[in-house]
């Protein structure tokens, strides 16, 4: 810009106008994608229904304390094993916890290990493939390396494998999970960027003499955002489903905190599973419609986003 | 072709060494050594470091770290796997016990979920768009969104303690062990364990089925007159089938995932069970071996689908 308007001098005026321009420009387009977006999310009948339920159990986990009318840890001997009743609506657990406030709150830790995974890893996998995708080289042939080894491990044996060297608790369970889900999302992005590093805007902002960070991640990023979104969305169903089972071995978050999955591991005991179905049924129904929802959103999006996977 | 199996190799073998150094390196930063876990502490308090010492040295605990890998992986090459620390057991020995049944296991769940995969994705392209196709999407998107081992803890209560239909669990019963006497201990964990897969495969055959019929042969042969049935099967089917087989492969991993979880729903001994009882002891020497061991499973895989492809698909191996 500078270098074209050389000859006259630019007033304050000038710069002002340029702004007010890139304002219009950027609202204008956001406006329309937005819209054509909305309506092709909205059409998928599928995707809402998702989005609702997925919303529903989101807020009714985040609202626990003003929902549940029991502490989810604190045991009630005189309450053991009760079925499903007006004062229990989920029944009471082998200690006399009432089962629904633990689904509540248990839901709380779940979404937040499966949504906080999901987002970390793709914070990494982004920011190493989007660069090393465009500039390449050497640093572009080490991420891939690297990723390489984590993605011939099967995903659930190196989380069990780091679970037995890193030890169990809840930020190492997030921890355990970014690092065995970056390199999808690292490869997803990688890839993308390769198949848009030689369009015209970009060789265009190369001769401009803008750095490579800059056109990476400020110009040919938002054009791979799509297949991104729909990937966070894919892993944080992943990432849920694995909580649960590793809770469930007894091996993800210590069971003294209520997730899903540590619910579900008293199913373990075949009398439990037997008589007191309450205590694992609603649960695993949660767990299962949740995850359901969010891979309902995932399609949605993708539907809306690429237009190449339609039908 | 030969110069592409030997490209192929020459890219896996370092890859297999990095991932035994990693995994040798994890094993060397978890808590204690061989000396910890060898000496009972009661033992240990009445020693001295000076014996402690010694003991390290005679085990060779004192050379320094490349040193020691050395001489384990090479001792692996040769199949010597080490000891369990439960007990002493000599893993090579735990391998054989536990994965025949771990074998059987996948290769039944593999086997039901590639046909009923296959068959209900191509049903869902023949007819898409219809009712049967619409029902077939939306029981896919279950089976990958209900886990497993809810799937299983489910099939327990029904089929095994409600309806008495099949065992809660296990493998052989003592005294009866023809394949016959096991075929139902096989079936629930089989079946529950191919779910998540069998929505895969559905999910791929039916885009390459679809992919296959919009080809110019499919309507090169519906000119010929050719009965609709016989141009699905002989011409779209065989084709759409080739991806599908590659991606089985692929499913190798998800498989091995699956079946940790499945083999402790259902009691089933196999190597998953152990390796699950190993991180949860803090078998280290186990839990390594047995990562090593999938790692490689894994590897050798994807080079078997990788070769296959090439054979079918000439452009595979001329265009790296």
């Amino acid at each position: 810009m500078t270098d074209a308007n050389a000859t006259r001098p630019r007033t304050r005026r000038d710069a002002q106008f340029d702004k007010i321009r890139d304002r219009e420009a950027a609202l204008a387009g956001t406006r329309q994608h937005t819209a054509r977006f909305m309506s092709k999310f909205l059409n998928n009948r599928l995707a809402v229904v998702g989005f609702v339920i997925f919303a529903v159990i989101c807020l009714m986990s985040l609202f626990a304390p003003l929902i549940a009318q029991h502490d989810p840890m604190s045991p009630n001997l005189r309450a053991i094993a009760k079925p499903p009743s007006a004062e229990h609506w989920f029944g009471t657990d082998k200690t006399g916890r009432d089962v629904f406030a633990r689904v509540l709150y248990g839901g709380r830790v779940s979404i937040l290990v499966g949504l906080g995974s999901a987002l970390l890893s793709a914070i990494i996998g982004v920011i190493i493939g989007v660069y090393s995708g465009y500039v390449g080289g050497w640093l572009d042939w080490i991420a891939m390396r690297i990723s390489e080894i984590f993605m011939s491990f099967p995903q659930i044996i190196l989380v069990l494998l780091l679970v037995a060297i890193l030890g169990q608790s809840l930020l190492n369970l997030i921890v355990i999970f970014t690092l065995t889900g970056w390199g999808g999302i690292y490869r997803m992005a990688r890839a993308r960027m390769l198949s848009i590093r030689e369009e015209e805007y970009v060789q265009a902002l190369r001769s401009f003499g803008l750095g490579p960070a800059r056109i990476a991640y400020k110009h040919m990023l938002p054009n791979a955002l799509g297949p991104i979104m729909v990937n966070i969305t894919l892993s944080t169903a992943a990432f849920i489903l694995q909580e649960a089972g590793l809770s469930f071995l007894g091996l993800g978050v210590p069971l003294s905190i209520p997730t899903w999955g540590n619910i579900l591991n008293a199913a373990q005991d075949l009398r439990v599973l037997e008589q007191n179905w309450w205590i694992w049924l609603p649960v695993g129904a949660t767990i299962s419609l949740f995850v359901l929802s969010v891979n309902f959103i995932g399609d949605g999006l993708r539907d809306a986003t690429d237009p190449s996977q339609q039908g | 072709m030969l110069t592409y199996i030997a490209r192929r190799l020459l890219t896996l073998i370092p890859m297999v060494i990095v991932i035994s150094f990693l995994i040798y390196l994890g094993l060397e930063l978890t808590p204690g050594d061989a000396v910890s876990h060898m000496v009972p502490p009661d033992a240990r308090s009445m020693m001295d470091e000076e014996r402690l010492q010694a003991l390290r040295e005679s085990l060779g605990l004192g050379k320094p770290f490349i040193v020691r890998y050395w001489i384990w992986i090479t001792g692996v090459m040769q199949g010597e796997f080490g000891y369990s620390l439960a007990g002493g057991v000599p893993i090579s020995k735990i391998f054989l016990d536990r994965l025949p049944a771990t074998l059987e296991l996948s290769f039944a769940a593999l086997l039901i979920s590639t046909v009923l995969g296959s068959i209900l994705g191509t049903i869902s392209a023949l007819t898409r768009g219809s009712l049967t196709d619409q029902s077939l999407t939306v029981v896919g998107m279950l089976g990958v969104s209900i886990p497993e081992f809810f799937f299983g803890l489910v099939a327990i209560l029904v089929f095994a303690l409600n309806l008495n239909w099949f065992p809660v669990g296990g493998r052989i019963l003592p005294g009866y062990d023809s394949f016959w006497d096991r075929l139902p201990h096989l079936v629930m964990p089989a079946m529950v364990l191919s779910i998540m897969m069998t929505a895969g495969v559905m999910r791929y055959a039916r885009s390459s089925m679809l992919d296959a019929l919009s080809r110019d042969f499919i309507r090169t042969a519906r000119s010929k007159g050719m009965p609709e049935w016989r141009v699905n099967i002989l011409h779209g089917f065989r084709v759409a089938l080739t991806p599908v087989i590659v991606l089985i492969g692929f499913r190798l991993p998800v498989l091995i995932g699956g079946s940790v979880i499945i083999e402790q729903v259902f009691q089933w001994p196999g190597i998953g069970k152990e390796f699950v009882s190993a991180v949860r002891s803090q078998d280290y020497p186990l839990v390594m071996m047995v990562a090593l061991f999938s790692v490689l499973a894994v590897l050798i895989a994807s080079l078997i689908v990788d070769l296959l492809t090439a054979i079918i698909d000439p452009r595979v191996r001329l265009g790296e």
